[in-house]
C-alpha cells in the first residue's frame, strides 16, 4: 500500500462528495492514509467511520501523487466488516444478486408489496432508505445465450450487469440490436453479479466467489476469440480493476486485458472503420452525468464521443458531481442523508444546463438523479438507438 | 475519420497544459489532454504572478537572469496571454482583476501582503497599504485559519466568528453556494454593526459563485469585502482550475482524466502516440504534436533521484546545476535553492533542447531556469509560455 506517498495536499478531500455534506467522516486523507498509520493487525478495527466512505473513487482520481485512499479505505471496511457484525442491510446488499433474482421471479408480487405501507415499513424496519423508489424488478430477465453462428467478423460476449437484467431488461435488448445492427455476433454468457455490491458491502468472500464463477465463464469466450463488452460502468471497473487489484483473481488480467466498455468498442468499430453510423437528427438538449467509475476507468468519455456525431443533440459533459447513491450505498439508512444532499447538489448543477432529460451509464445514477429532480433519464446506448431508428418490437416487450 | 487521432495532446491538466489547449481548441484544432491527477493549480491561490521582482511585472521581467524562459516570449505574446486570460475567466463568471504593467497586493494569512498581478474579484478590495481598519470574520472550527495571526502585524484590525454548522474548508463553501444560507449569514453579518472600513474573509464564499456572493455580501453590508487565500485546500484555487478546465471543454476539447502515460510510440524524429494502462488494459492516443505541461516535482513532471533527475514522459534530457552541492542551500527558507533551476532547456519555439523530438512543445513549470519561487512568476509563466507553445504547435501542425 502506498500511502506513505502521501504529501498531504488535501486535493483528494476537496474531491470527496461525503466529506462535502457529512462532518461525521473524516474525508479520504484522514480516513486512508492519515489513519492507515495507527492500523494494527494486532488490535480490533474501531473505525466504524470507514463505513461512511461510498467508495466513489474520486479521490483516487484526483490524487497527483498515485495514493489510492479510497482502496485503503475499503481494506478497512473489509475489516471492519469481519471483526463486527453486519447491520441487516448490508448483508441483503450484498446478495442483492440473489435478492433480485427473487423479485425478478416474482416481480408482480414483489413490486406491489414493495410499494405497499407494510413494504415500506419493513423496509424502514431494516433500515433501508426509500426516499427515491425502489426500482422495479421486471418479470421476464435476459436469458443466457451461449452461443450463435459465427457470421461475423466481429463478436462479443455482452456482461449486461444486475441493473439491466433485474429491473431494466429492455436497455439490453436494445443493446443487443444496436450491436447487431453494426455488423457484430451478441453472445450472453453465463454470468452472474459482478460482486461489487459484495465489495461495498463488506463481505469479500462472496464477492471473491461472484468473480470466480465471472471470469471463468467469460475467459472461455475469450479464448473462443470474443470481446466482453459491459455497459454498467460500475460493473466494468470491477471486472476491470478490482477483480486485478483488489480480489487477486487469477485470470483478471486476461479479462481485464480483453473488455471494453460499449461505447468504447463502438468508437473502436468507427475507428477501424469496420462501420460508419448514420445518425439521424434527435432534437434534444441532454445533461451527460458522468458516472464517478466511468471517469475512474481510464477511458475517457467514449459515449460524449459518439453522441457527439448525432446531428441536432446538445449534451453538456458535467463530470464534477458525485450523484451520491452509489449503489446500495444511499440506500442504507445511515446514508440517507448524505446521498439526498449529495443528489441535490448534482441535481441543481444539472438544472443549470437547462436540460429536458439527464443521461447517464449506470443505471443507479440515473435512478437517483432522476428521482431527485423528477427529469427523464436515459442510457447513452437509448440515445444512439433512438438516432439509428432502433425500436424493439412490441410483441417482445417485457414490461409488466 | 479516426476518435482516438487529435492534431495536439496536452499532457497535464495545470495552467499551462489548460491554457495551450484551450489556444488549439478555439482555434478548429483537435485537442485532447491527459491527466494522472489533479494539478497543483488547486493547491494555489489562484493568483497569476506574472514577476513579483518589480512593481511592474514586463519591467521585472526584463530584469530576469539572462536564461530565464520569459525571455523567449515576446512582450506581445506575454500580454496577449493575459488578455485571453481574463476574457476566458470573465467569461466563465470568475473574473479577474489587474493589468499586465502594474502588480498589486493581496493580504495573505499571516497578514503580510504577497504580490501578484491578476487576482480573483474576490481579492479586488484587498487593503494596499496598512491604512485600512478591517474586520476579520472567520468560522467556528475552520482550521487553517488563524485572524491572530493577522492581528499580530496589523493595527485597527478585529475578528468575529460565525458558526456555520460545518467547519472543512469545502464544507463551508458549498453552504455559501445555497442561497437561503447565504441570505441568513447577511442578516447576521448586519447584525454585527461593523464599524472597520472594509470586511475580510478566509477565501471560503462560495465555490463556482464566489464572484456573485462576495459581491452581494459587500452591497448589503455597503463595504468592501475581499477574501485571504488560505493554505489548502485553496478555494480560489480549485475555482481557477475549475473556471480553465470547463472552458477547455466549451472550446471543444476532451479531457482524459485517470490517465497517466506509461510509454509512448515514436517513428524517426516524432513522437505518433502516448500510451496509459487505463484500469487493467493499455490503450493510446495518437497525436500530430504533443504539448508537455506535466509541472516540476511536486506536479509530477520531473522526479529528482540522488544525483540525477528525470523527465518522467518522454525521458528528455533535465538540466540539473552542478555540482550537487548547489541544489541545495543551508538555509531552509532561501529563495537561492539550485534546485529551483532544475527543468527542461527549450529552443525558441518552445522544442526541447538537444532532443531529436520535432513534435514535442514545452511549456509551464517543468521548464528550467524559471526559479519561480524567487521571481514570484508561477501562473504568469504558464500562461505565456502555454501560448508560445501552442503557437510552435500550430506551426508545426500545419
Amino acid at each position: 500500500m502506498n500511502f506513505e506517498h502521501c504529501i498531504r495536499c488535501t486535493i483528494c478531500v476537496e474531491n470527496c462528495p461525503v466529506m462535502l455534506v457529512n462532518p461525521d467522516f473524516p474525508g479520504p486523507k484522514q480516513a486512508g492514509p492519515d489513519a492507515q498509520r495507527f492500523r494494527s493487525d494486532r488490535e480490533k478495527a474501531e473505525d466504524e467511520w470507514v463505513l461512511l466512505c461510498s467508495q466513489c473513487k474520486r479521490c483516487e482520481m484526483a490524487c497527483p501523487c498515485g495514493v489510492e485512499p479510497a482502496r485503503i479505505i475499503l481494506k478497512a471496511q473489509q475489516r471492519y466488516g469481519l471483526e463486527h457484525t453486519h447491520s441487516l442491510a448490508h448483508l441483503l446488499f450484498a446478495n442483492n444478486y440473489y435478492l433480485s433474482a427473487l423479485g425478478s421471479l416474482t416481480a408482480p408480487i414483489a413490486n406491489r408489496f414493495a410499494a405497499t405501507k407494510i413494504g415500506k415499513k419493513i423496509f424502514a424496519a431494516i433500515r433501508i432508505a426509500t426516499y427515491i423508489p425502489f426500482p422495479k424488478f421486471r418479470f421476464r430477465k435476459l436469458s443466457w445465450n451461449k452461443k450463435t453462428p459465427n457470421r461475423r467478423s466481429r463478436k462479443v460476449a455482452f456482461f449486461y450487469g444486475c441493473f439491466i437484467n433485474f429491473y431494466r431488461p429492455d436497455i439490453g435488448k436494445k443493446i443487443i440490436q444496436l450491436l447487431k445492427s453494426f455488423n457484430v455476433d451478441v453472445v450472453l454468457p453465463p454470468q452472474w453479479c459482478c460482486g461489487l455490491p459484495a465489495l461495498g458491502n463488506g463481505n469479500l468472500q462472496l464477492a471473491r466467489s461472484f468473480a470466480l464463477k465471472n471470469t471463468a465463464s467469460l475467459s472461455n469466450y475469450i479464448d473462443a476469440g470474443y470481446d466482453i463488452l459491459y455497459s454498467c460502468t460500475s460493473c466494468g471497473l470491477c471486472l476491470l480493476h478490482d477483480y486485478q487489484d483488489i480480489m487477486d483473481i487469477p485470470k483478471a488480467k486476461k479479462i481485464a486485458e480483453n473488455t471494453y466498455d460499449l461505447h468504447e468498442y463502438i468508437l473502436k468499430l468507427v475507428d477501424d472503420n469496420y462501420i460508419k453510423p448514420q445518425f439521424q437528427e434527435v432534437r434534444k438538449k441532454l445533461a451527460y452525468h458522468i458516472p464517478c467509475h466511468l471517469r475512474a476507468l481510464g477511458i475517457g468519455y467514449p459515449a460524449a464521443k459518439l453522441m457527439s456525431m448525432i446531428p441536432g443533440l446538445e449534451c453538456e459533459i458535467i463530470d464534477d458531481n458525485c450523484c451520491g447513491l452509489s449503489g446500495s450505498y444511499g440506500f442504507k439508512k445511515s446514508n440517507e442523508a448524505t446521498a439526498i444532499q449529495i443528489g441535490n447538489r448534482a441535481v441543481a448543477r444539472i438544472k443549470k444546463t437547462g436540460a429536458e432529460a439527464i443521461v447517464a451509464d449506470c443505471g443507479s445514477c440515473r435512478m437517483q438523479l432522476g428521482g431527485i429532480s423528477g427529469l427523464a433519464t436515459i442510457d447513452p446506448a437509448e440515445v444512439l438507438s433512438e438516432a439509428l431508428g432502433i425500436t424493439l418490437t412490441k410483441k417482445k416487450s417485457s414490461r409488466v | 475519420m479516426s476518435v482516438t487521432e487529435y492534431d495536439a495532446i496536452i499532457l497535464g491538466a495545470g495552467v499551462a497544459g489548460l491554457t495551450a489547449g484551450s489556444f488549439l481548441a478555439e482555434r478548429g484544432f483537435k485537442v485532447a489532454l491527459v491527466t494522472s491527477g489533479e494539478p497543483t493549480v488547486c493547491l494555489s491561490t489562484g493568483c497569476i504572478d506574472v514577476c513579483s521582482r518589480d512593481h511592474n511585472p514586463l519591467t521585472g521581467i526584463k530584469g530576469l537572469a539572462p536564461e530565464h524562459p520569459f525571455h523567449l516570449v515576446p512582450e506581445k505574446t506575454i500580454r496577449e496571454s493575459l488578455n485571453n486570460f481574463q476574457t476566458a475567466m470573465m467569461d466563465m463568471g470568475f473574473p479577474y482583476t489587474g493589468t499586465a504593467e502594474e502588480n498589486r497586493l493581496i493580504l495573505s494569512a499571516l497578514g503580510t501582503f504577497k504580490t501578484s498581478c491578476l487576482v480573483p474579484s474576490t481579492m479586488k478590495a484587498a487593503p494596499q497599504d496598512t491604512k485600512d481598519s478591517i474586520h476579520i470574520i472567520t468560522f467556528a472550527g475552520l482550521k487553517d485559519f488563524y485572524p491572530s495571526y493577522i492581528l499580530s502585524r496589523r493595527k485597527n484590525t478585529k475578528f468575529s466568528v460565525y458558526d456555520a454548522g460545518v467547519s472543512s474548508t469545502m464544507g463551508i463553501a458549498s453552504l455559501f453556494e445555497e442561497k437561503d444560507f447565504l441570505e441568513s449569514f447577511i442578516d447576521w453579518l448586519k447584525g454585527q454593526n461593523i464599524g472597520e472600513d472594509k470586511i475580510a474573509f478566509p477565501a471560503v464564499l462560495g465555490l463556482e459563485s464566489a464572484a456573485e456572493i462576495v459581491q452581494k455580501i459587500a452591497a448589503h453590508i455597503g463595504k468592501p469585502v475581499f477574501e485571504i487565500p488560505t493554505i489548502p485546500p485553496s478555494m480560489p484555487g480549485r475555482r481557477l482550475f475549475n473556471a480553465m478546465k470547463d472552458y477547455f471543454r466549451k472550446k471543444g476539447g476532451d479531457i482524459y482524466w485517470e490517465w497517466p502515460v506509461i510509454g509512448v510510440e515514436k517513428s524517426g524524429r516524432i513522437i505518433e502516440a502516448v500510451m496509459t494502462a487505463s484500469k487493467g488494459r493499455p490503450n493510446s492516443l495518437n497525436g500530430k504534436a504533443f504539448i508537455l505541461a506535466t509541472g516540476s516535482f511536486v506536479g509530477g513532471g520531473i522526479t529528482a533521484g540522488r544525483e540525477t533527475i528525470t523527465e518522467n514522459i518522454f525521458n528528455l534530457q533535465v538540466f540539473a546545476p552542478s555540482p550537487r552541492e548547489t541544489w541545495f542551500e543551508n538555509d531552509y527558507f532561501s529563495f537561492n535553492h539550485g534546485i529551483g533551476r532544475a527543468g527542461i532547456k527549450v529552443d525558441s519555439s518552445l522544442r526541447p533542447e538537444g532532443s531529436r523530438w520535432e513534435n514535442i512543445f514545452v511549456c509551464g513549470g517543468i521548464l528550467a531556469d524559471t526559479e519561480i519561487l524567487k521571481n514570484g512568476c508561477g501562473h504568469g509563466l504558464a500562461l505565456a509560455t502555454a501560448h508560445l507553445a501552442a503557437q510552435s504547435c500550430m506551426e508545426h501542425i500545419r
